[in-house]
């Protein structure tokens, strides 16, 4: 290593921060670069996206690691897990660790992503920076001690109760659903995936979710968590307290709030925050260019007031895309240096699909508008069938979407979020989007010419005029024309035509 | 009466039988041209398809080169005696390497030659010549599919497995390939998965081998072009995930699993449908079905240049790869991954000597012992061999500039060269351009001077079909009174030039040499030889002196040192030098094959039956695209980008998805697609992006009305 290289800390050793360090190792096997990586969680980044498979039991730990700690550490990075930063000193470019050594930087990045939202329900404590763990049976669903909770569950078929009904609620309800457990979802609003779906759509995922078994408690507010005797004894989670209406039993209580990006450490160091840790187009925090934040716990919010992406964030989207890309993103800019990197695209609105088997959710964008309400500019299409489980709108505007949702349609919600992403004009005929998953999808037959033998180019009419004239089988037929001495696929049709000729009139 | 040898055109390398119309076996102009009869065989058990049914057609065609032909001040080509022709090359030859020295005079070879030409060609390239630069069109075709085989196997073979051994699999994934058109008779090969409902085809376009899958045959995934490599991760992600996985076989007899199943945790389905656009219930279906195969009956894999001709092409082939070896498919008992081969000996022709980067027997030029062995079987020194050269995108834009000879052999590169206008000003920059054919191409117009040369029922040799099996092409009819085999050719050449070495203008002389050079690499045909092959042999390679040869590879081992197969992970890179698709009213231009067609078209173009079943090219265009862009069914259409404009007819249908476009590439001049493909390439393996061009679309031809007439007839 060569003595002046400087040197990367990254804080944080998740899926955001394993796609930076990856593509940050060629840089450190040159020697151009020192780096250093700090994780709280003793485990290796996983993808935490598939922490409700694993809690359902349908993946392993091993399928969903994404880093290698060993691997890294052969190529010269320094991996520190179960350690904690802490405090920054950004006069002296230090960050201390919890047990006391310190390490000087050159460039330190945030990767510290999201924690749970811990909602106030009496009998929690919804203290972000609270020490004392959820009491037993109430998990958030974010760790792999969460999965393994949760994975017990479901083994013995136990009541869960799902508190929200956001995306994530939905999938863990699902999975957990089809792996066996009973299941009840309790949320805000009339409808789940409220901030995703109308209210038509709403009813249809609804629907989709009493077909398979799942209580929906709507408009519900928790207002308490009741714990009882546990199998051995201890006290555990027993029900759900809801204003204005019975408690909901079960044995595990999954909160599924959303999250709050991780930005504690940061402000401690003085740093600008807003919904997370404030940066600017190039990832860089606010006035300290040696800082710099990705993923869960980064605001793309610049200084230039007047900037249209900016005045549009909604803050951290939460998303694992964005992230990845703003970890690439970074790491050619760490390694290329400013003037090599393109500056990072702004992200567009995220589409959202539900990770379930056999319940199509995609949905993006503002949905909000039904076609008939007197939006400026904006014109909205809508395809409902409940008794099929499908729904389908799109709200354009100029032809190209501004938001759709597809629920029940699996090919027309691919190809919509296709459209989406690309900013792409819609057909002026919606209804073709529609169609995408009827029989009728495919044409008839691909070759429109009428020859009954494709790969000779032997028509009907050839054929028929050799059975005429006494061709009474297809190998007959096959030595007279060449009909059916390709892929055989014709065969059956000359046997037709044979049996049409000598069929009594 | 007849002759046993095999069709001219694809990899299949159909069994045929060849007689000679007249008693006299002399097929003039006047000459009915000899009949063609199919053969049973393993490949194609007596079928053939329309092209190989009228391909002797061409054998008595009235187009046909007699004569060597020098293009004068004038631009027009006139006859000339073979003494000139020879002569006239050899000092041009001379006088370019004295003025830039020998790397300015380079080769362009062909996936069409027999194996005994390719080779000699890749030595006559490296002793006569004395030049680096040779390469040749399978870099278009191969290439990428062999760097993937290699890294991940040790080894390239197309199918390491006999075709009949699909017969009986439950499920076989084809990617990329349309093999009901470009190899009809290897349907009948699919027939077991149709059965059993495990046929799935991968491919933008309802093609007619996707249409195989209705009716409960199978599924026919759709994705967006140019998805195709997080297709594969995400299936590789189900695979892992659900369980599905082969651990065993992982465990026992590959390494790299770690890596690979980290690599493919970020594709989880739903990510994997908003990229490509397919529904995640078929990724899943078919990572089950290719489970549900492996454990009865077998499961294969087969990729084709659709998902090869692509930037990232080697990195989707290993994708592919990956998903059979998780499935612990490949060296298995029944089940396998393979990629088809697409010229006629496209297999043999990337063995001996013709890349860039090779020496006979698929070994490596920058391999010292490879370059000594090599070097003691032609009777020179090692350091004698130049080094590696340039893959053939890159050797085709040195044309002109470092590149002032050039000798182009069996390819028809103003056709079908990715960017071909600028392949074609290429051409035209040369001091010199001899071009070896038996018509006059888009490519020998273009000529100094053009050499006719023997096609395949009038001469003897090998080719090694899409299995690894060499077969014996034989003569059936007297070649035309002037035409010259390319041995021969290379043969006076070499002594003009003063060349080392031998050079033999027998074909069985220059295959007893092959054997010697192979012996001992990867491809090795030492225990090959015509006699065998004359008496019906089904010999595969490697095939070491008395061996019987390898009809199933890696049974036991695989190729590294170790015998494991590696997983190597690979993901979609952040950027790379692929057309930006889907900006503004842009949409995704796929080329292809049609059956009428093969290739640049040179041949099927001059076969009346064929030119009158497809004469044009036509655009297929979904019914949405053409309809708001005014297309009209059968009218006129433009096509363009930055490189070029194509103009054909429209036909509009639903079998394309609504933002892809697919070209067929036989055509020439304005009907060109190759004009619009990029030549940018795959960092591994040279092969360029042909299937995701981006490019603009209108109706009409862009030519004023009442100029149009006068226009067309000047082309």
């Amino acid at each position: 290593m060569n003595a002046a290289a400087p040197h990367v800390v990254v804080i944080g050793y998740g899926p955001v921060a394993a796609r930076l360090v990856d593509e940050l190792v060629p840089a450190v096997r040159r020697g151009e670069m020192a780096l250093t990586v700090i994780g709280e969680e003793a485990a290796a980044a996983y993808n935490r996206v598939l922490v409700a498979d694993l809690g359902v039991g349908r993946t392993t730990e091993e399928a969903i690691s994404v880093s290698d700690p060993a691997e890294l550490e052969a190529a010269g990075v320094t991996v520190l897990r179960g350690a904690r930063v802490l405090r920054v000193d950004r006069a002296r470019q230090r960050v201390t660790l919890a047990d006391g050594p310190w390490l000087g930087y050159t460039s330190l990045v945030f990767a510290t992503g999201a924690r749970p939202v811990v909602p106030p329900l009496h009998g929690l404590n919804p203290d972000p920076a609270a020490h004392s763990p959820l009491p037993r049976g109430v998990i958030a669903l974010r760790g792999l001690d969460d999965a393994a909770v949760l994975r017990g569950a479901v083994a013995r078929r136990e009541r869960v109760v799902v508190l929200g009904g956001g995306i994530l609620g939905l999938e863990a309800a699902l999975a957990a659903r089809d792996e066996g457990a009973l299941v009840t979802v309790v949320h805000h609003g009339p409808h789940t995936l409220g901030r995703s779906i109308d209210a038509g759509a709403g009813h249809t995922v609804a629907a989709a979710l009493r077909a398979r078994g799942i209580t929906v408690v709507s408009d519900a507010r928790a207002v308490g968590v009741e714990m009882g005797a546990g199998a051995d004894g201890v006290p555990a989670f027993s029900a759900l307290a809801l204003d204005g209406g019975p408690a909901v039993e079960g044995a595990l209580l999954v909160l599924s709030c959303g999250v709050r990006p991780r930005t504690e450490l940061a402000e401690g160091a003085g740093l600008a925050t807003g919904r997370g840790i404030l940066v600017d187009h190039s990832l860089q925090a606010h006035h300290d260019p040696a800082i710099f934040a990705i993923g869960d716990c980064a605001e793309v919010r610049c200084l230039d007031s007047s900037c249209a992406d900016c005045a549009a964030g909604t803050g951290p989207l939460g998303l694992i895309g964005p992230g990845w890309r703003q970890a690439e993103w970074l790491a050619a800019f760490l390694t290329a240096g400013a003037a090599a990197a393109h500056p990072l695209p702004a992200e567009r609105a995220p589409v959202m699909m539900l990770k379930a088997r056999g319940v199509d959710v995609a949905a993006a964008g503002d949905v909000a508008a039904g076609p008939f309400d007197d939006v400026p500019g904006l014109a909205v299409s809508v395809w409902a069938d409940p008794e099929h489980g499908k729904y389908v709108k799109m709200g354009t505007r100029s032809g190209v979407l501004a938001g759709f949702i597809s629920v029940g349609m699996p090919r027309t919600g691919a190809e919509l979020t296709l459209l989406f992403e690309r900013g792409a004009e819609l057909p002026a005929d919606r209804s073709a989007l529609l169609r995408l998953d009827g029989p009728d999808a495919a044409p008839a037959s691909p070759d429109p010419s009428r020859n009954v033998c494709r790969c000779a180019g032997v028509s009907g009419e050839t054929i028929s005029a050799a059975v005429a004239q006494g061709c009474s089988t297809v190998p007959e037929i096959s030595a007279a024309t060449r009909a059916g001495t390709g892929c055989g696929g014709c065969h059956g049709d000359l046997k037709a035509l044979i049996e049409a000729h000598f069929a009594p009139a | 009466m007849g002759t046993a040898t095999h069709c001219p055109y694809c990899a299949l390398q159909c069994a045929m039988t060849v007689t000679p119309a007249a008693a006299t076996g002399v097929a003039g102009p006047a000459a009915d041209p000899p009949a063609i009869a199919g053969r049973d065989f393993p490949t194609n058990r007596g079928g053939l398809c329309r092209k190989g049914w009228t391909s002797a057609t061409l054998l008595g065609h009235p187009g046909r080169i007699t004569n060597p032909l020098l293009r004068g001040a004038d631009g027009v080509h006139r006859p000339i005696g073979w003494d000139e022709a020879l002569d006239l090359i050899a000092a041009q030859v001379r006088a370019t390497r004295e003025d830039h020295g020998p790397d300015a005079v380079g080769v362009f070879g062909g996936g069409g030659l027999t194996n005994e030409k390719a080779y000699q060609l890749g030595k006559f390239a490296r002793l006569a010549l004395g030049t680096s630069r040779i390469d040749y069109n399978g870099r278009f075709c191969m290439s990428s599919a062999a760097a993937a085989g290699n890294r991940a196997f040790g080894l390239d073979r197309g199918l390491p497995f006999p075709v009949e051994d699909l017969d009986g699999a439950h499920t076989v994934l084809l990617l990329g390939s349309n093999v009901a058109e470009t190899m009809p008779p290897f349907v009948q090969h699919l027939a077991g998965a149709r059965a059993a409902g495990g046929l799935i085809v991968v491919d933008p376009r309802r093609t007619t081998t996707a249409d195989f899958t209705a009716d409960g045959a199978g599924l026919h995934l759709q994705p967006a072009p140019a998805t195709d490599l997080p297709l594969l991760l995400g299936l590789c992600h189900i695979v892992i995930h659900e369980g599905l996985a082969n651990t065993d076989f992982i465990h026992g007899r590959t390494t790299g699993f770690k890596a690979v199943a980290r690599s493919v945790a970020s594709w989880w389905p739903e990510r994997v449908q908003a990229v490509t656009g397919v529904p995640v219930h078929l990724l899943r279906e078919t990572a089950r079905l290719l489970a549900h195969g492996a454990r009865h009956g077998g499961s294969y894999i087969l990729t084709g240049r659709g998902v090869e001709q692509h930037v990232d092409g080697t990195d989707t082939a290993t994708a592919t790869i990956n998903l059979a070896l998780l499935l612990g498919l490949p060296g298995s008992a029944n089940s396998g991954y393979g990629t088809l081969t697409g010229q006629g000996n496209g297999q043999g022709g990337r063995e001996h000597g013709q890349k860039a980067d090779q020496l006979p027997g698929y070994r490596k030029i920058t391999d010292p012992a490879a370059r000594a062995h090599v070097a003691a079987v032609w009777g020179v020194d090692p350091a004698d061999i130049p080094g590696p050269g340039l893959p053939a995108v890159e050797l085709l834009a040195e044309l002109g500039r470092s590149v002032h000879t050039f000798f182009i052999h069996g390819a028809n590169v103003a056709v079908s060269a990715p960017n071909a206008g600028e392949v074609l000003a290429g051409l035209r920059r040369l001091d010199f351009l001899v071009v070896c054919d038996f018509f006059m191409t888009e490519t020998a117009q273009e000529a100094d001077l053009v050499l006719p040369v023997l096609q395949w029922a009038e001469e003897e040799g090998t080719v090694t079909n899409l299995e690894g099996r060499v077969l014996r092409r034989r003569a059936a009819v007297t070649p035309p009174e002037g035409a010259r085999s390319e041995l021969w050719i290379m043969a006076e050449l070499a002594r003009r030039l003063d060349a080392p070495s031998t050079f033999s203008a027998d074909p069985e002389t220059v295959f007893t040499e092959l054997r010697a050079a192979s012996a001992g690499g990867l491809a090795d045909y030492s225990g090959i030889d015509y006699a065998l092959l004359d008496v019906g042999a089904a010999l595969h390679w490697p095939c070491p002196a008395g061996s019987t040869g390898t009809p199933r590879l890696f049974r036991d081992a695989f190729a590294h040192p170790g015998g494991l197969a590696v997983l190597v992970p690979v993901s979609p890179a952040a950027s790379n030098a692929r057309d930006t698709l889907f900006t503004g009213p842009t949409l995704a231009l796929v080329t292809g094959r049609l059956l009428e067609h093969y290739q640049s078209g040179a041949q099927t173009r001059r076969v009346p039956e064929l030119a009158g079943a497809v004469p044009r090219a036509e655009l297929l265009i979904h019914p949405l695209a053409a309809a708001s862009r005014g297309i009209d069914d059968g009218g006129p259409v433009t096509i363009a980008n930055g490189r070029g404009t194509v103009r054909c007819t429209a036909r509009v249908s639903t079998a394309v998805r609504p933002d892809t476009l697919f070209l067929p590439f036989h055509f020439a001049r304005e009907e060109c697609a190759n004009l619009l493909t990029s030549d940018s390439v795959d960092p591994v393996s040279g092969m360029p992006e042909f299937k995701a061009s981006s490019v603009t679309v209108t109706a009409g031809t862009g030519i004023p009305a009442g100029a149009g007439a006068a226009h067309l007839v000047s082309l």
